[in-house]
């Protein structure tokens, strides 16, 4: 059978004259290739240089695991202990699980019209943007546990300083996130209402809000998983929750109540993220 | 000889394609139409397996592809290339490396991922665009490109791969008159020069009357005309497109039209 010529053959007979029109693309060493060269050399010497002043030694690291295996022996079997210790226990999972809802939830509703000023599609002016923005930043800098040292100090031991904690340092991350899913929306849903002659404040409510919203509200849900976890931390500066019993455990050396209480965290994470991952699907669904 | 045989796809209870036959010689350039919704996406992407049939076979040279596995099947997608209607390019790469995707089945994966290509698979993929006009284009993000330009890339991605067939998913539902004529004249090219089986998606029916040397209609899954384009009357139109055969038979834009208020769809 004869076959006609392929693209291959023809390419090859003529290569040649196609390397000369086209020199850029036949460089041994490309520009670009060059600069990614010298950006993942300068990583490499960074790391190294990293790794070199903050004394890392394997070794250490090495006879430290004979120390883990040990405490892994005393963690098992986990056990709470007393009756009225496993009660105070679940009593400080409820808190903590409560400080992260009320902390989560409280920051998505402040965050909300920030995030619309901090948007460049959406903001008033572009002074307003600029301090929104830097206000955000500025609270987003300080992370939840200095905010919990610092409401700790301003309204007292208890799970009120956790959820302001928790507020507070998620009002920065909030605006942020729904600011930048504002700022990615598509532009012309805004144009048609505009041109049907809506206001700005019709342009977000019919433009912008349909499209942002099962965002925003996935990035709810997903720090509300997150800040199940650090609610537990903020607890050990005495934010309340179950943090401080983690910690006075540790402290006490009570093993095998410290890792019943790290088994209940992780299951009470397990399950919000189903929960939450749930949800997040449904609404993804639904648009 | 790409043969189809009895081939059936359901999704749930509805029925896309409906127990199609046929044989498609070497270096035919078959135009499948029919309306929106008849089921050519379907067949085409069966072909390519990118879905699954539910029943029937798909024969090239004799051999099952609908078992393929694997290497074999990656294989066999590179010999029947597909070039669809929104480009499916890699907007943020540029188009020298969305032609070169086109040469990845030839190339070990070791070198492909660090986008090692030997200068012989860049002298490919630029003859390949030098034959469409667009060879300066290479170094340039595809997504900054004209919708005639992207599918002119995908058809040069289509080509690199040096398939025996190429299917074509209406390649030019997106693009303005002009362009609809260079993408075409673009696969007719390669239809002549390479021998390139070509399998095409179109809705216009004078485009495919003055493409194609062969006609497949399809209505509601089911084969209902298969002939060359003379063999088209009137009557095989209407059935084939129902209530829209007036406005596809003659399709002169230009003329008002008078728009009824329902047009059953």
């Amino acid at each position: 059978m004869s076959r006609s010529p392929t693209l291959r053959d023809a390419a090859l007979a003529e290569m040649a004259a196609i390397t000369a029109r086209h020199p850029q693309h036949f460089r041994a060493l490309p520009p670009t290739r060059v600069k990614a060269g010298a950006l993942a050399l300068a990583a490499i010497m960074l790391l190294t240089i990293g790794l070199w002043r903050l004394d890392f030694a394997p070794s250490r690291l090495i006879d430290g695991v004979g120390q883990l295996i040990h405490f892994l022996g005393l963690m098992l079997p986990p056990a709470p202990g007393t009756w009225s210790r496993t009660l105070l226990i679940f009593q400080g999972l409820a808190e903590t699980l409560a400080i992260a809802f009320l902390g989560t939830l409280g920051a998505a509703i402040i965050a909300f019209p920030l995030g619309f000023l901090a948007a460049r599609n959406t903001s008033i002016s572009r002074v307003v943007h600029f301090l929104s923005r830097r206000v955000l930043d500025g609270v987003r800098g300080i992370d939840s546990l200095i905010w919990a040292l610092i409401w700790v100090s301003v309204v007292g031991l208890g799970p009120f300083a956790g959820v302001l904690a928790i507020l507070t340092s998620d009002i920065g991350t909030f605006g942020k996130l729904f600011s930048e899913a504002i700022e990615a929306a598509d532009r012309k849903p805004v144009e048609g209402v505009t041109a049907s002659g809506g206001g700005k404040l019709h342009g977000i409510r019919f433009g912008v809000l349909p499209a942002v919203l099962p965002v925003m509200a996935g990035h709810v849900l997903y720090m509300l998983e997150s800040n199940t976890r650090s609610s537990t931390i903020i607890g050990i500066v005495g934010a309340g929750g179950i943090g401080l019993m983690l910690s006075e455990m540790i402290r006490m050396l009570e093993w095998d109540v410290v890792s019943f209480i790290v088994l209940l965290i992780l299951a009470a994470v397990g399950v919000i993220d189903v929960i939450s991952g749930r949800l997040r699907a449904a609404l993804a669904g639904r648009r | 000889m790409l043969i189809v045989e009895g081939l059936t796809r359901r999704f749930g209870d509805r029925i896309a394609v409906d127990d199609i036959c046929l044989e498609v010689p070497r270096g035919s350039f078959v135009g499948v139409i029919g309306r929106s919704g008849a089921g050519k996406s379907t067949l085409l992407r069966m072909i390519n397996r990118l879905s699954d049939p539910t029943a029937g076979r798909i024969l090239w040279n004799g051999r099952d592809v609908t078992a393929l596995r694997g290497r074999e099947l990656r294989e066999w997608r590179a010999r029947c290339a597909m070039v669809f209607q929104q480009f499916n390019l890699s907007g943020r790469l540029d188009v020298l490396t969305n032609v070169l995707v086109g040469r990845l089945s030839q190339v070990p994966a070791r070198r492909s991922l660090l986008r090692l290509w030997s200068a012989e698979d860049r002298a490919i993929a630029l003859s390949a665009l030098e034959r469409f006009d667009i060879a300066e284009l290479a170094p340039q993000r595809a997504e900054h490109l004209s919708g005639g330009q992207q599918q002119r890339v995908a058809i040069a991605r289509a080509l690199v791969q040096e398939p025996d067939i190429i299917l074509a998913d209406e390649p030019i539902a997106s693009l303005d008159p002009r362009n609809t004529r260079i993408v075409m004249d673009a696969l007719a090219r390669i239809n002549r020069d390479f021998g390139i089986t070509v399998l095409c998606n179109l809705h216009a029916l004078d485009i495919a009357r003055s493409y194609c040397d062969r006609l497949v209609g399809l209505s509601a899954g089911r084969l209902v005309f298969d002939g060359p384009p003379d063999a088209l009357d009137a009557a095989a139109a209407r059935e084939l497109y129902g209530p829209e055969a007036d406005e596809v038979v003659d399709a002169a834009p230009c003329a008002p039209v008078a728009l009824p208020f329902a047009v059953s769809a």
